[in-house]
């Protein structure tokens, strides 16, 4: 029961791709196919907004999603305490940052030298309508929108073609590349709570068209591109020849096209042949390129290659990378999941903050030295905090002395580029960092913000899979971010 | 926000929890100026509106750790447990006798105080009104023997709207233990699986048709639940039902409905393209160039051709590895659980009882009653998976019943019948179930504990011995160590009204596309199934036939509806539930493997396995991992759920076919077909033809072949010939099962 919003046959949106090829082989010389399919999406973007002229609007032509689901700890990471009780500071100490006044853990002082390039949230929060665990967390935070289906057990539902869809599939519908190149990529594996894989980061009523692009390989590793280059023995007039005749077969059998109409098959077709012909995508995937220092300083562990591989997709033109913090949300923390209830400090000391510190201080540097920070978006993340109390239970789970629990009231996140204030800090929490003491931030503002940042007015309207009006996310930019 | 709990006035008056308690039992009296007012219990009153504004709702205080720390059960289920929660959670505070209208149960979902979920009910409300009333007759109970809930009537029955925008409206009514009914519509909720075809207009029950179609309305009170089928015609004039052929039974079915819903079937398809249908169905395999000119050439009648072919098919060694692969998924045949010799030893197992056509019921009872070492009886394989005897029992439940039986585990289920005691009950059936290291490396022996084998329930520990979660015939049930054998009896007995049901409904998905009850493997009141007396009659005929799969697959197969026509008319256009067309299936990953393969004339080549090895052979899905078969969605065998085999499509799917190894290279092998053809020196016509039939299973018409003719004389021709194999995998006619 496949219901493809887009796929009405309207012609106000543009010549549709069969149109493209049947209009034959003339305009179809070399390579300029592709720009036809990328540029038919375009259209839709691009109606006026209130937001037009103000600060910050349309500055970022692209984003970096870091995702680090699972929780981290805020006030270990970014927002320390020294003055609280000790059952609440924790182990760690604070360092100084290059924001003046501001101080963070002492396991990140890579980030501590680099944040003079970012603003520090600390008044994320929200109060988590009903669920505590992580997928409703995740899906409110990527799709701005509180998930609707919850199984009577607690669980969410795994991904479905009703969902909301993900920020990165909504920038590759409304903000489609102009260059060949994958529109949203998820590295280096989806989002995952225990069971249920990808939910919260499917492009739902959008259509399995709009999915992130998921390699499913570690990018710390050699990966194998070959479905994205061009073979040796197949020049481009003759994957042109080939796409001639397909077209041929596929026409001569109308009753299957048309039993076919709803499954997006000429669509993924098309997408591939743009990416395959341009080659781009590809040698933004090769880290081989990259020089081994450069590799080094992200860090050679998943995460690190990750982010790396992020950049060299925002420089190919791909509009939104989503790098996901590589443990499953739920995890096991000595391994290097956030999800740190059993374990807090050994872990986040030896493991997940190292790479953390490494490959997002990396980023900054990198995207900043090429001048890339100017126009891209990062955001460094997670579906909440964790509970500043140790060894008590906020979410029902069981947690070690030493362990702390979800916190969705009150925790951190980095922002940077897209002419963000560099070196600042946005908000502020309690002596606790339980609650902001002001300007607190919801998650659905923090999308909001990104949406705005990219020329989306957040109150822009889409259709979901009933056709019913739906606001792009019920958030308020938060355009202090600016000044 | 948490600080709103702190907020609460503590100006209430505290009832004491003693005069609740006392109270409680059936006290009639009522506080002064309250005597006129009629008797409010909680059971009979009260609980159903905490249902219907909400507070039982999984997002609020039924979560799982209650919300701001107050828990409820979920959507009420446990009603001496929300009592409880109501009477001494906060020492009674919820509660001013004296003032009923300064109780918190009364201040907060009517907003006088902040609550974080907001106002629930008006201070005007009827709603309001009794628990005031309740609370001023000292909060009673009420007598579970007299005020549950026996029996609820929904009116009508069945929903029936000759277009889309007319409206209908339900009546529930519900019969108590002590026979007395009273009116619930309003209390009652009521959802529509489908809201686009039909929508309940909110906190009413106006039922609204939206678009031709039909859905199931699920209304529930108190525990229990009805569900209620709505079917919105298509309101356009001129229908008129012109009869099919009916090959078998399921024709009959089928139409009967058809016909009530205006929809007119397709046709059968042509010989050709049946062919292809059924051999990819049957076998996972395309039809031979061969095999295609042979059935053009045979001139005997169509219907006589397609049932030869039937048998021919069944009675294949293809046949048997196909269904080797769909039984490995269910029953998760994976060297991760098994390791490598205990995963070939169970696949050769399956084959066994494929290729013998074990009976079902059988195989089944050789599963669930397996003992003794891994490799000598490779059945007892079937525990090594799950371990445990919960997740047996869920495994269990699951793939055998269709019954998804996990949300009991932590409550009862709350649209079901059943209960958290009845998942530690069927629970009890695997809990003597011992696993120990065998002799050889590898091997582990499946036997029956003796001692300390009870299933304990995780609240109080007491023991749950077995017990069937359906009335039956079997009593006393056995609870020695051996008692999973009773289970296998009663589970695969043909008196068992889920066992039989589930696999002729999965069965019938395998061929079609889309189960009668859908998904196959959640079947419960609120998934009713799309054609109740073809479900039923596949039951009843599998079961006659001494549940041979084999015969049941060929009847699915002989009928009409199996042989459908994908081109549909202007009446079944629409449709995807009824089984009025074909709908086109992507092929399977090991399909589409295996025809590429046999298309190319080209060795498929995985890592450790002897050459020629086909993807539907292969032991697990640990061979060729991340490679093509994962792209296309070949289950992982994690869970033994009919969801894990994707079968959608998608860009990286796309790339791989466009530009990936398996068909680049298929094409190109040195030894393939186009090399061959190309050596033999046939004419292009014949290649065309070769490669058409290779590929689709069909000729190319007149049109086809003269376009491809012209394009093998442009150039060099094996090249050109290597294009038009690939253009031809790259087909949606290649791709799709038609």
């Amino acid at each position: 029961m496949l219901n493809l919003p887009g796929h009405r046959g309207c012609n106000c949106e543009g010549p549709t791709r069969r149109e493209l090829l049947r209009i034959g082989s003339i305009g179809m010389m070399g390579l300029s196919l592709p720009h036809f399919f990328f540029w038919r999406d375009q259209a839709h973007a691009g109606a006026a907004s209130k937001y037009a002229g103000a600060r910050g609007w349309e500055s970022a032509k692209s984003v970096v999603m870091i995702f680090l689901q699972g929780g981290p700890s805020h006030i270990d990471i970014w927002d320390p305490k020294p003055d609280a009780p000790s059952n609440i500071r924790g182990e760690f100490k604070p360092i100084k940052t290059r924001i003046p006044g501001t101080w963070i853990g002492e396991h990140m002082p890579m980030m501590a030298q680099h944040l003079d390039k970012a603003t520090l949230i600390r008044s994320m929060s929200y109060t988590p309508n009903g669920l505590f665990n992580h997928t409703a967390a995740i899906y409110q935070m990527l799709t701005g929108y509180p998930p609707d289906k919850v199984s009577p057990s607690g669980q969410l539902e795994p991904p479905s073609p009703a969902d909301f869809p993900t920020a990165g599939s909504q920038v590759s519908k409304l903000k489609p590349p102009t260059d060949p190149v994958l529109p949203f990529v998820e590295l280096p594996r989806p989002l995952q709570e225990s069971g249920i894989i990808g939910k919260g980061g499917s492009a739902g009523f959008l259509g399995k068209a709009y999915d992130p692009y998921r390699m499913y390989q570690d990018p710390a590793k050699p990966v194998k591109l070959e479905d994205l280059s061009l073979r040796k023995d197949i020049p481009p007039e003759r994957l042109k020849d080939r796409f001639e005749l397909l077209k041929g077969v596929n026409g001569s059998m109308p009753d299957l096209q048309k039993a076919l109409k709803d499954y997006a098959v000429d669509e993924y077709y098309g997408k591939a042949y743009d990416l395959v012909l341009s080659g781009k995508a590809r040698d933004a995937m090769d880290l081989e390129k990259e020089p081994p220092d450069m590799r080094e300083r992200y860090g050679m562990h998943t995460f690190g290659q990750s982010l790396l591989m992020a950049r060299r997709l925002i420089e190919a033109g791909t509009k939104f990378v989503q790098v996901n913090w590589p443990s499953v949300a739920n995890g096991d923390p000595e391994i290097s999941a956030w999800d740190t209830h059993a374990a807090n400090f050994r872990p986040l000391k030896n493991l997940h903050c190292p790479k953390l510190d490494r490959g997002l201080s990396a980023l900054l540097e990198d995207l900043d030295q090429r001048g890339l920070l100017k126009e891209t978006l990062v955001v460094a993340v997670g579906e909440f905090g964790r509970s500043p109390r140790l060894g008590v239970s906020t979410s029902g789970n069981s947690n070690s002395p030493d362990g702390r629990d979800h916190w969705p009231y009150c925790y951190s996140a980095v922002v940077a580029g897209a002419g963000i204030a560099r070196g600042s800090q946005y908000g502020e929490s309690d002596a606790t960092a339980s609650s902001p003491k002001e300007k607190p931030v919801h998650p659905a503002d923090l999308l909001a913000t990104v949406y705005f940042a990219l020329g989306l007015d957040p109150d822009m309207e889409i259709r979901n899979h009933l056709n019913q009006p739906r606001e792009l996310v019920k958030g308020t930019p938060v355009m202090g971010l600016w000044s | 926000m948490l600080k709103l709990v702190h907020v609460l006035s503590v100006a209430a008056v505290a009832l004491s929890l003693a005069t609740a308690a006392l109270v409680a039992e059936g006290t009639h009296s009522a506080g002064s100026g309250q005597a006129e007012q009629p008797r409010v219990t909680f059971l009979r009153d009260v609980a159903p509106i905490l249902n219907k504004v909400g507070c039982t709702a999984g997002a609020c205080h039924g979560a799982a750790k209650g919300k701001n720390g107050f828990k409820l059960s979920l959507r009420g289920y446990d009603p001496q447990f929300d009592y409880e929660a109501l009477l001494y959670d906060l020492a009674g505070r919820r509660f001013n006798r004296a003032d009923p209208g300064r109780s918190l149960m009364l201040a907060k979902p009517s907003q006088e105080v902040a609550h974080g979920g907001g106002r629930r009910f008006a201070k005007d409300s009827d709603y309001y009104k009794t628990i005031y009333n309740w609370i001023a007759q000292g909060v009673p109970y009420g007598d579970p023997a007299k005020e549950t809930v026996a029996e609820l009537r929904a009116e009508p029955k069945e929903i029936f709207m000759t277009r889309p925008g007319e409206t209908a409206s339900l009546k529930v009514v519900v019969r108590y233990q002590d026979d007395q009914t009273r009116d619930v519509t309003r209390e009652t909720t009521i959802e529509s699986n489908v809201p686009d075809v039909a929508s309940v207009e909110s906190d009413t029950s106006v039922i609204r048709g939206e678009r031709v179609g039909e859905a199931t309305l699920l209304v529930r009170y108190q525990g229990t639940f009805g569900a209620i089928p709505v079917t919105v015609l298509n309101p356009k004039p001129g229908f008129a039902w012109k009869p099919l052929p009916q090959f078998n039974y399921i024709d009959r079915l089928v139409d009967a409905k058809l016909e009530r819903l205006k929809i007119q079937p397709s046709p059968v398809t042509d010989d050709v393209t049946f062919f292809r249908r059924l051999s990819l169905d049957l076998t996972g395999r395309l039809p031979s160039p061969e095999s295609v000119r042979a059935l053009l050439d045979d001139p005997t009648p169509s219907r006589v051709k397609r049932a030869k072919t039937i048998d021919k098919l069944i009675a294949s060694p293809e046949y048997v590895d196909h269904w080797t692969v769909k039984w490995g998924d269910l029953l998760q045949s994976s060297r991760k659980y098994l390791g490598e010799k205990g995963a070939y030893e169970f696949q050769q197992w399956i084959r066994d009882a494929i290729a013998s056509n074990r009976p079902y019921d059988k195989l089944v009872r050789e599963l669930l009653t397996a003992r003794g070492s891994s490799y000598d009886n490779p059945a007892a394989n079937y525990f090594r998976v799950t371990r445990e005897a919960r997740p047996a029992m869920e495994k269990t439940t699951q793939v055998f019943l269709g019954v998804r039986m996990v949300c009991a585990q932590c409550h009862d289920h709350p649209f079901e019948r059943w209960t958290q005691n009845q998942y530690y009950q069927m629970s009890a059936f695997f809990s003597a179930v011992g696993i120990r290291a065998g002799y050889e490396v590898g091997e582990e022996i499946v036997f029956d504990r003796r001692a300390e084998y009870e299933m304990k329930h995780p609240k109080d520990g007491r023991v749950m011995k077995p017990q069937f979660m359906l009335a039956s015939s079997v009593a006393p049930v056995p609870d020695g160590p051996q008692r999973r054998d009773a289970l296998a009896e009663w589970l695969t007995s043909k008196d068992n009204p889920f066992f039989a049901r589930a696999i002729a409904n999965r069965m019938w998905s395998y061929f079609v596309g889309k189960g009668i009850i859908d998904p196959v493997d959640d079947i419960r009141a609120s998934n009713p199934p799309s054609n109740p007396a073809l479900l039923e009659a596949l039951t009843k005929d599998f079961v006659a036939h001494g549940f041979d799969l084999r015969s049941l697959m060929r009847t699915i197969v002989s009928s009409r509806a199996y042989q459908a026509s994908i081109v549909t008319n202007e009446w079944n256009a629409n449709d995807r539930d009824n089984f009025s067309h074909a709908i086109p299936r992507r092929l399977s990953a090991e399909e589409l493997m295996d025809g590429v393969s046999s298309a190319a004339g080209a060795r498929a080549r995985f890592p450790e396995v002897p050459e020629d090895t086909a993807a539907s052979q292969l032991v697990d899905p640990h061979i060729g991992r991340e490679g093509f078969l994962d792209v296309f969605g070949r289950p992982p065998r994690e869970s033994s759920c009919e969801c894990e085999r994707r079968s959608d499509f998608s860009l990286p799917q796309a790339l791989n076919l466009v530009n990936g190894r398996t068909i680049s290279d298929a094409v190109a092998d040195p030894n393939g077909r186009v090399a061959r053809l190309v050596l033999s020196g046939k004419s292009d016509e014949a290649m065309v033809d070769e490669l058409y039939l290779a590929a689709l299973s069909r000729l190319p018409t007149q049109e086809e072949r003269q376009r491809g003719v012209t394009y093998l004389s442009n150039a060099a021709k094996g090249s050109r010939a290597q294009d038009l194999l690939w253009a031809l995998l790259n087909s949606q006619a290649f791709l799709y099962i038609y």
